[in-house]
C-alpha cells in the first residue's frame, strides 16, 4: 500500500500528504478555530517531493487525507553516462534507470541515498 | 457576497476576503461588522465606472466570504496570511475587507510589497500598545519589517516616539493639507496599498473606531487610490464599524471598487 489515509489534525509541518494527487511535504499548516456554528479548519501548504511545486488546501481538521508512504532507500551506481544513470537498490538488488540531477557528480560504485514513491525517485 | 464579486474562485483576477478582526479597537469597536456592512452599503454602487468605462461585473473578482476572526491576533494573522497568499499564488490581487487595521499585517506579509501605502489618520507606528504588540495602533511599524518604505497619506496625529519613528528616512509622512498634490514615484517597485478609513474626515466616515479631526476628503482619497492602484500586489480598506448610518461602509466600499477598477485598467500589472 503506497498510501493511507488521515485526519488533516493529524498533519503537521515536515510530513507528507498528497495534495491534488500529488505526494507532498508540509511545509506550513495553520488552522482557524471553528465559533459556535460550523466546523474549526486548517489550511495546509506542501512542496510536491519530486517536483517541488507549491500546492495547497483549506479543509476541516476532520476531513480525510491520504498520506503518501514514501520509502528512504540506499543505492549504488552501477554506471553513468549522458545525464543518466543506472542505480542498483541495495535491498531489492533491482536495477532502474533515472536522469542524474542538476549539480550531482555521479561515479561508479557511488552509494547514493534516495526517496522512492511507487516509480519516482529523488536523490536525498 | 460584495455586489457584482460574481467571478467563481479559480476564474477570479481579484480575491476579496473578509477579516472581521475586532480584538484590539481601543475606543469604538465594532469592526466585526465592518465587511457586512462594506458589502451591504455597495449594494446601491453602479455596476459602470465611467471612468475606466468598464463594469465591476466583468472584472473577474470573486468575493470568498468572511474568514471568522477569533481572539488569538497572531494564530489568526497566521491563518489569513496563508489565505491571502493563496490568492496571490493563483495569480490573483487580493483585497481584504477589516476589520481592525491589524488584518492588514496579515495582507503585507503574504505579498511581500517593496513599498507600503496607507491613508490612515494615524502614524500607527508604536511598537506595541497597552503591551500589545499586535493592536491595530502598530500596523506601519510591521509593515516596515518587510517593505523597504512606508508612505502614509494624511496621518495627523501619533505619540513623541512615532513623530520621531517617522522622520527616519524609510518613512514619508504627506500631511492631509497636501494629499490633494501627491503624486506616486514608485518605479519599478510593488506597493500593498491599506486603507484606513479614519485616514477621512470623521464628518464624512464617523463609522470608525478612532475619529481624527482634520482629516482628509473623500475625493482625495478616491484619487490617491486610483492612482496609486496600477503599482499595487495588494490591497485593503479597514477600520469600518457600525456606529454611523453607513457613511465609513459606503466611502470604503467605493474606494475598493475604484480601485479594482483602476487596478484592472491600469494594465496587467497584477503579478508584480
Amino acid at each position: 500500500m503506497a498510501k493511507q489515509q488521515t485526519e488533516v489534525r493529524d498533519l503537521q509541518e515536515g510530513s507528507y500528504v498528497m495534495i491534488e494527487d500529488v505526494p507532498c511535504v508540509i511545509n506550513s499548516y495553520s488552522t482557524a478555530k471553528p465559533g459556535k456554528h460550523g466546523s474549526a479548519k486548517a489550511r495546509v501548504e506542501g512542496k510536491g517531493v519530486f517536483d517541488s511545486k507549491k500546492r495547497n488546501f483549506t479543509q476541516p481538521v476532520d476531513a480525510k487525507v491520504w498520506v503518501p508512504i514514501i520509502d528512504r532507500k540506499q543505492g549504488q551506481v552501477v554506471s553513468a553516462n549522458n545525464g543518466e544513470m543506472q542505480v542498483m537498490d541495495l535491498e531489492t538488488y533491482e536495477t532502474f534507470t533515472m536522469r542524474v540531477p542538476d549539480g550531482v557528480d555521479a561515479a561508479n560504485e557511488d552509494e547514493i541515498e534516495f526517496l522512492q514513491y511507487e516509480d519516482q525517485r529523488k536523490i536525498v | 457576497m460584495f455586489p457584482g464579486a460574481v467571478a467563481d474562485r479559480e476564474d477570479a483576477r481579484y480575491v476579496l476576503l473578509g477579516a472581521p478582526l475586532d480584538i484590539s479597537t481601543t475606543f469604538q469597536p465594532g469592526t466585526r461588522f465592518g465587511p457586512d456592512r462594506v458589502r451591504r452599503f455597495a449594494r446601491t454602487f453602479d455596476d459602470f465606472d465611467h471612468h475606466t468605462r468598464s463594469h465591476f461585473t466583468d472584472l473577474a473578482v470573486h468575493d470568498g466570504g468572511d474568514l471568522r476572526a477569533w481572539d488569538d491576533a497572531r494564530e489568526y494573522l497566521d491563518f489569513l496570511e496563508g489565505m491571502v497568499g493563496d490568492a496571490r499564488s493563483d495569480g490573483a490581487v487580493p483585497l481584504l475587507l477589516g476589520g481592525e487595521h491589524t488584518v492588514t499585517v496579515a495582507g503585507v506579509r503574504a505579498c511581500d510589497p517593496d513599498v507600503f501605502v496607507c491613508l490612515d489618520a494615524h502614524l500607527d507606528l508604536r511598537e506595541e500598545y497597552d503591551g500589545n504588540p499586535l493592536s491595530h495602533a502598530t500596523v506601519t511599524r510591521h509593515a516596515l519589517d518587510v517593505a523597504e518604505e512606508a508612505v502614509v497619506l494624511g496621518a495627523r496625529t501619533g505619540s513623541e516616539a512615532e513623530w520621531d519613528r517617522a522622520s527616519e528616512a524609510d518613512v514619508t509622512v504627506v500631511p492631509p493639507g497636501e494629499v490633494g498634490e501627491w503624486t506616486p514615484d514608485f518605479g519599478d517597485r510593488s506597493v500593498y496599498l491599506s486603507v484606513d478609513v479614519d485616514g477621512a474626515d470623521p464628518a464624512f466616515a464617523p463609522g470608525t473606531g478612532t475619529m481624527e479631526p482634520f482629516g482628509l476628503f473623500p475625493r482625495e482619497m478616491h484619487r490617491v487610490v486610483r492612482a496609486v492602484a496600477s503599482h499595487c500586489v495588494g490591497f485593503d480598506v479597514v477600520e469600518v464599524n457600525d456606529r454611523d448610518d453607513g457613511q465609513a461602509a459606503t466611502l470604503a466600499g467605493k474606494l475598493l471598487r475604484a480601485f479594482v477598477f483602476a487596478h484592472a485598467a491600469g494594465g496587467d500589472d497584477s503579478g508584480r
